[in-house]
């Protein structure tokens, strides 16, 4: 299933001589995800609609999430948390062309966004010393060097993500703080629990913050992950960190400005998801937005407009979701490539697909 | 004849699933009932029996020097080690478990609280509702250690004194709490499905499996990890309880804990079940090696590698190669990403 690197890679040292590449390029990648190939070793995929291989390149240990470049081929792909380093690559010929490394006392969480024009790249980091969330500024312009950084609005940021420019013409970006207190010496452990409170924060690039927040009944549903429609609605997906048996939503819609609305599927549905959601995206018409659980070994349809549960897809260790044209596509930790109401057959990589799945 | 024969095997085939069925079912009830009221049970009724104690003894005298509350402190923390890894249930309500425990503390939080406190001299903080108000990082085991061991925050007397009192009638309190609660969720756990936080059977196996998983990592991590750091920058001091001496002990207690859950989870008489055996077995032959009970033997190369046995024991044979198919034995789902939680 995998396509041939060699004879990839061999078609691209021409094209790799002009300066302005594009995706189109490099074969067109619909999506980017990290994985952990038979041999133990972790790579970035570039993968075309159906699912095959386009190219992969090789990553310094687990990924989690990538950040891809508005036009260029160009992708930076994140290490898991608590990983202190970021590599921004080069599609078209596997070179690493600049790397990324948080300053000392600070880790980056597996995620990242680009502004509008492909100038910055904004990283979610923890300062773990502190207990506090930041965001750092890269300029791209300068090869990737470290401008500048603002806080997060809260207590460990998890994915952040840039909203469509709004009638005011000025670029916000908005930040999942998840609100638990990690330390890389104590691993992932929550240092907070009795404090804890995720919420979601608007940032603009002068450090003006908005913050929401749940329900305090809610403060202990961390807000990880997160989706944007074109007209500016925006979907986050939680993980419960308080008592097992309860099973409050893991999925919410907010247009800023207004209250957010949770939803959630019929009682034992929803509980099957086990109180995690993994990964959420829109549909490619807008209309469905769904979250994932590798814990449930789920995925879960709902209706954008409405709220209205509408189905449930089954597939073991399922967490990557994106977007596709009349629907979704999924990845799993067992190597599936699967569309959700969007024609092609599923494809199977002897691969094991890291949490996400990354729109180019 | 032969017809008769066919007869009976297909009326005798949807019975003997059906038996086969409830044998599995009661095999599981079984389990559930073994790990509770060998392992879990016991064990909660002897942190509330050795912290009562140990409460009992600090007031008699709260001093540091006194050998009696040395002993009971030691006696009280073994307690509470042989339950560390079991996070879920009436441990976990009101953060009663993250009260008693405070550790690993990389900020320091523990002990700059201590100081505040001791600077202070607060009397009012030391009523039982006061000190529940508390920062969690002053109170439980880890405080409790360095009021009896460091002498930095020993001063003034009196009120170290008290605090160490208050401390440990809190610690006592909060063991009761637990202690009491568990017997009603030990029944949730052995009746799964309707009001219960459990389903089905397999989803209290799975706790079990879980907390298993979790204490072996906690134990390589942090109590072993966090010393050993990296061949060429070991970090003894920091070791788990290092002031009080019991980074050895906790390691030990931990492991022959986990050892038992082991194997009260694994099939009985299975392969399995002889392989962590003696997987864990071989284990704690190589902890029994370890010479310094603070483990700061890992500043030296021979030291650190004994210590860095005792680690690749768990992690290497254990947690990556017995582990996932006895979660497999037990219907978990090993998934790449399900077990990744982010």
């Amino acid at each position: 299933m995998r396509a041939s690197r060699r004879g990839f890679l061999t078609g691209l040292l021409a094209s790799s001589l002009t300066p302005q590449l594009t995706w189109a390029d490099v074969g067109a990648p619909r999506f980017l995800a990290a994985a952990k190939t038979p041999d133990g070793t972790f790579r970035l995929f570039g993968l075309a609609q159906n699912g095959e291989a386009l190219f992969d390149l090789p990553l310094p240990g687990r990924g989690h999430a990538a950040a891809a470049h508005p036009t260029r081929p160009e992708a930076v792909a994140f290490a898991r948390r608590p990983g202190t380093f970021a590599q921004v690559i080069n599609c078209a010929n596997g070179a690493v062309t600049a790397t990324l490394t948080s300053p000392e006392g600070r880790h980056f969480t597996g995620h990242g966004a680009f502004d509008l024009a492909g100038d910055l790249l904004l990283t979610p980091e923890n300062d773990y010393e502190n207990g506090m969330g930041c965001v750092a500024i890269w300029d791209r312009r300068r090869g990737y060097r470290r401008v500048g950084d603002l806080p997060s609005g809260g207590i460990g940021p998890h994915e952040m993500l840039r909203l469509p420019v709004g009638l005011d013409g000025a670029e916000r970006f908005v930040i999942a703080n998840g609100g638990i207190d990690t330390h890389p010496e104590s691993g992932r452990s929550p240092l907070n629990l009795p404090t804890m409170r995720a919420n979601l924060t608007l940032m603009d690039l002068n450090g003006g913050l908005e913050v929401v927040e749940l329900d305090s009944a809610l403060r202990l549903n961390s807000i990880r992950h997160l989706a944007v429609r074109p007209d500016g609605l925006l979907a986050f997906a939680m993980q419960w960190q308080g008592a097992d048996g309860t099973h409050p939503p893991l999925l919410g819609l907010i247009r800023w400005g207004e209250a957010p609305r949770l939803v959630q599927a019929p009682a034992p549905q929803h509980a099957g998801m086990k109180n995690y959601a993994g990964s959420v995206a829109f549909s490619g018409d807008g209309r469905q937005v769904a979250i994932t659980s590798p814990r449930g070994n789920a995925v879960q349809l709902f209706d954008a407009a409405t709220g209205a549960f509408l189905r449930q897809v089954d597939e073991t260790d399922v967490c990557g979701l994106s977007a596709l044209e009349g629907g979704f596509v999924l990845t799993s930790g067992k190597g599936v490539i699967r569309h959700i109401g969007a024609e092609g057959a599923p494809a199977r990589h002897d691969l094991a697909f890291d949490n996400h799945l990354i729109a180019v | 004849m032969l017809r008769s024969v066919v007869a009976l095997s297909c009326a005798l085939l949807p019975l003997s699933f059906g038996l086969q069925a409830e044998e599995a079912d009661a095999a599981k009830t079984a389990k559930i009932d073994a790990i509770l009221t060998q392992h879990v049970l016991p064990n909660f009724e002897a942190l509330a029996q050795t912290t009562a104690t140990l409460a009992t003894v600090a007031h008699e005298n709260c001093s540091p020097d006194s050998e009696a509350l040395q002993i009971a402190y030691h006696n009280a923390f073994d307690a509470w080690t042989r339950v560390s890894h079991l996070r879920f249930g009436p441990s976990e309500v009101n953060n009663r478990a993250f009260a008693l425990a405070f550790w690993p503390d990389p900020r320091g939080k523990t002990p700059k609280a201590l100081a505040r406190l001791l600077a202070d001299q607060d009397v009012a903080l030391l009523t039982p509702e006061a000190f529940e108000e508390l920062s969690i990082a002053a109170r439980g085991f880890y405080a409790l250690e360095y009021l009896l061991f460091e002498p930095q925050l020993q001063q003034p007397a009196a009120y170290a004194c008290a605090l160490v009192e208050a401390g440990t009638a809190d610690i006592a309190r909060l063991s009761a709490r637990i202690a009491a609660d568990w017997p009603d969720y030990a029944d949730q756990m052995r009746q799964a499905g309707g009001d219960s936080p459990y389903q089905t059977q397999d989803e209290v196996t799975q706790e079990f499996f879980k907390a298993l998983l979790t204490g072996l990592q906690f134990t390589t991590d942090m109590r072993l990890g966090r010393p050993l750091g990296s061949f060429d920058r070991p970090r003894p001091k920091r070791a788990e309880a290092r002031r009080s001496a019991r980074g050895r002990q906790t390691v030990a207690l931990a492991v022959a804990e986990l050892a038992e859950l082991a194997a009260l989870l694994a099939e009985d008489d299975s392969s399995l079940e002889r392989e962590l055996a003696g997987a864990f077995g071989e284990v704690a032959e190589n902890i029994d090696t370890l010479e310094s009970p603070d483990l700061s033997q890992v500043s030296d190369a021979l030291g650190w590698m004994q210590v860095d046995m005792v680690r690749l024991g768990l992690h290497d044979r254990i947690v990556e190669e017995l582990m996932p198919p006895l979660g497999e034995q037990l219907g978990v789902p090993a998934g790449f990403n399900a077990l990744d939680g982010d």
